[in-house]
């Protein structure tokens, strides 16, 4: 098990906390909450030394929709696909209901 | 037209397929933060919502209360803030029917049973979420789905056999033990865990219905799974499972035990057995030395029996000064080889059941209820496989009820423990107690699996459990970290495991009586959690779950 703590200067505030995802074999959960200070991931994950791929995936996703949240993720062994595809849904969370 | 699988989903959508739409509410969800403070100081990776989902909301306009187990996370294990999050939510759902509000309890098993690396958390619980079961079955059916595909085993599987009704589908699979296990402890000829046919015909649930040990089996859809829980809500069918005693002692007695039972022999016996009266007299005095152990050397002791004897060789049971003592005790030339050093098995379960219920029976007119003390020494449930064919999750569940049954009518039901107390035996004979007292002895194990079996199933090596278990009192083997869980009523120093001089045996009942004096009317578990350890450092999660599901009720 390794923790990773990473921070992004991005903009767009989210208005409300959501949460994706099952931490099952080869899959991860992503919780999403607002703040009003600088976007901070924090990462549980059961697969060491993976800290470069993490940053990558992380930077990418957050070019793409520079949110504004607190991120908290529990991470199973997933590839990075899976990783993206989670966070997506988590977007796509916080876009769908009213 | 496309079939919705309900095994393929998690448990979070499987609660909300199952509730009218815009009805659910979850409690204790994932934003509430309340993760296990157990898995990361042992390296694992937590979940938000400890693997429990827990929803409010209606099924065609009924309400009910879903505990939905989430498979895919850590197997399913129950932990702490997993096993509390269910003992909290079903209380508060008795409350609301005591108070004549109906909500139908649903539990979606999807478990391996105890969380091995919150092991004597996850047992306390079980027994937790047994003994609120039994209580809202006076109200309502308790019903059970097991969709697979993990299925339900270990004290989950204890936790089945009490519901008053259970839904499966063909992917799952129901037993005490799994197959891994029984192989380490019991050999590979006992059962062979590369064997999947002889694994699915004897605990899939095809096999489990044709013997009574689920009710239905439904096909995998979200469509199939809903109506049979409308039909169970509406027509409130009650498998009594656990209360068949009589029949599987009748049928035991029929069983040869000279070959390894299979699949065909078991169900025509199942189908011939007639079903008998059986009493399991009072232990007595015979001029043959019983096999030693640290729970008959403090039976004999405590009743005075000398070399006590009974009918079911493993089962000793006497009245002594308005208090009835129970012992299970090992037997080294038992008929049934995998109880000889001392293991619950089925017939242990069983009988001990009949001792119990014969008891309240028979004081249920009085006003004081006579005290039941359990002298625990348990070193396991029986491994074995006709022991899972048969069904030994229902003879566990058969004692667990009953000492939970006689406790809610009024005994004080304690615990005397000089010896071990394990896994599912401490389940069947010890975890239902309002008070339990141990001895402090290094000899004492505690705990939910043995080194081995828990060293494999976790995927660990014997030292690395070992460390992880040196650091995590949840984990621990021995009674003196188990003591910082806040659960015993009391620890007692400076008597010996094996010292049963008149003396310490006047000391063990003076305590015993102190315990009874101050139970008060006291007819719950939750001394366990409201002792000055439990408050300040050993329940301190389970505490916090319990105030949070009470404020979002």
């Amino acid at each position: 098990m390794e923790k990773l703590h990473f921070n992004f200067d991005t903009t767009d505030a989210i208005k409300k906390p959501v949460h994706v995802g099952v931490v099952a074999s080869g899959d991860l959960e992503v919780i999403f909450r607002p703040t009003d200070k600088k976007t901070e991931v924090n990462i549980v994950t059961g697969s060491d030394g993976f800290k470069e791929v993490w940053s990558n995936v992380l930077k990418r996703f957050f070019d793409r929709y520079p949110i504004q949240a607190n991120i908290e993720i529990n991470d199973f062994g997933s590839t990075p696909g899976v990783v993206n595809l989670r966070l997506t849904q988590a977007l796509e969370a916080l876009n769908d209901e009213k | 037209m496309m079939k919705n699988s309900f095994v393929e989903l998690h448990a979070r959508q499987r609660a909300l397929s199952l509730l009218d739409e815009n009805s659910a509410r979850e409690l204790v969800g994932p934003l509430d933060d309340m993760i296990s403070p157990h898995l990361e100081p042992q390296n694992i990776v937590p979940e938000s919502d400890d693997g429990i989902v827990l929803m409010k909301g209606t099924i065609e306009g009924k309400n009910v209360l879903i505990v939905s187990i989430e498979g895919k996370f850590q197997g399913g294990g129950i932990g702490e803030v997993s096993g509390a999050k269910i003992v909290a939510a079903l209380e508060k759902a008795l409350e609301d029917n005591q108070a004549s509000k109906t909500i139908y309890p649903i539990l979606v098993l999807d478990t391996g049973g105890v969380r091995l690396q919150e092991a004597n958390y996850g047992l306390l619980s079980i027994s937790e979420i047994q003994n609120v079961v039994i209580a809202l079955k006076k109200y309502v059916p308790v019903i059970g789905l097991v969709p697979g595909r993990v299925g339900s085993f270990g004290g989950m599987s204890i936790t089945a056999s009490i519901l008053s009704y259970l839904i499966a589908t063909n992917k799952a699979r129901i037993a005490l033990n799994g197959p891994e296990v029984i192989e380490q402890e019991a050999g590979v000829r006992e059962f062979d865990s590369s064997d999947k046919n002889l694994i699915w015909n004897t605990l899939g649930t095809k096999q489990r219905l044709a013997t009574g040990l689920v009710d239905e089996v439904v096909d995998d859809t979200v469509d199939d799974v809903k109506a049979s829980l409308v039909n169970e809500i509406e027509t409130r069918k009650d498998a009594h499972r656990t209360e068949n005693v009589d029949f599987y002692l009748s049928l035991l007695d029929k069983l040869d035990l000279s070959k390894k039972l299979d699949i065909e022999t078991y169900d025509d016996l199942f189908k011939q057995v007639e079903t008998v009266k059986h009493e399991i007299p009072e232990a007595e005095t015979s001029f043959k030395e019983g096999t030693k152990s640290r729970g008959r050397v403090w039976f004999e002791a405590m009743t005075g029996i000398k070399n006590a004897t009974s009918s079911v060789s493993t089962v000793l049971h006497a009245q002594k000064d308005g208090k009835e003592y129970v012992a299970i005790v090992p037997d080294a030339e038992n008929d049934f080889p995998r109880v000889r050093d001392g293991e619950v098995g089925l017939q242990e379960g069983f009988a001990v059941a009949s001792v119990i219920n014969k008891v309240v029976a028979e004081d249920k007119e009085k006003d004081v209820k006579r005290p039941i003390i359990l002298i625990v020494d348990v070193p396991s449930q029986a491994y074995g496989y006709q022991e899972e064919l048969i069904g030994i999750h229902v003879a566990l569940g058969s004692s667990a009820a009953a000492y939970a049954k006689a406790r809610q009518a009024g005994h004080p039901v304690i615990d005397f423990i000089p010896g071990d107390a394990v896994s599912g035996g401490f389940l069947a004979h010890g975890l239902q107690s309002n008070r339990m007292i141990a001895l402090d002895d290094d000899s004492i194990t505690v705990q939910a699996m043995s080194k081995a079996s828990a060293a494999r199933i976790t995927q660990r090596t014997i030292p690395e459990l070992e460390e992880a278990t040196k650091h995590v009192p949840a984990m621990a083997y021995d009674i003196d970290n188990y003591e910082k869980l806040g659960a015993l009523y009391k620890l007692v120093k400076g008597i010996g495991s094996w010292e049963t001089t008149d003396e310490n045996v006047a000391t063990i009942n003076s305590i015993i009586d102190e315990a009874i004096s101050g139970l008060n009317g006291d007819t719950t578990l939750h001394f366990r959690y409201e002792t000055p350890i439990a408050k300040a450092s050993g329940r301190k999660a389970t505490l916090k779950v319990r105030q949070l599901v009470a404020e979002q009720w």
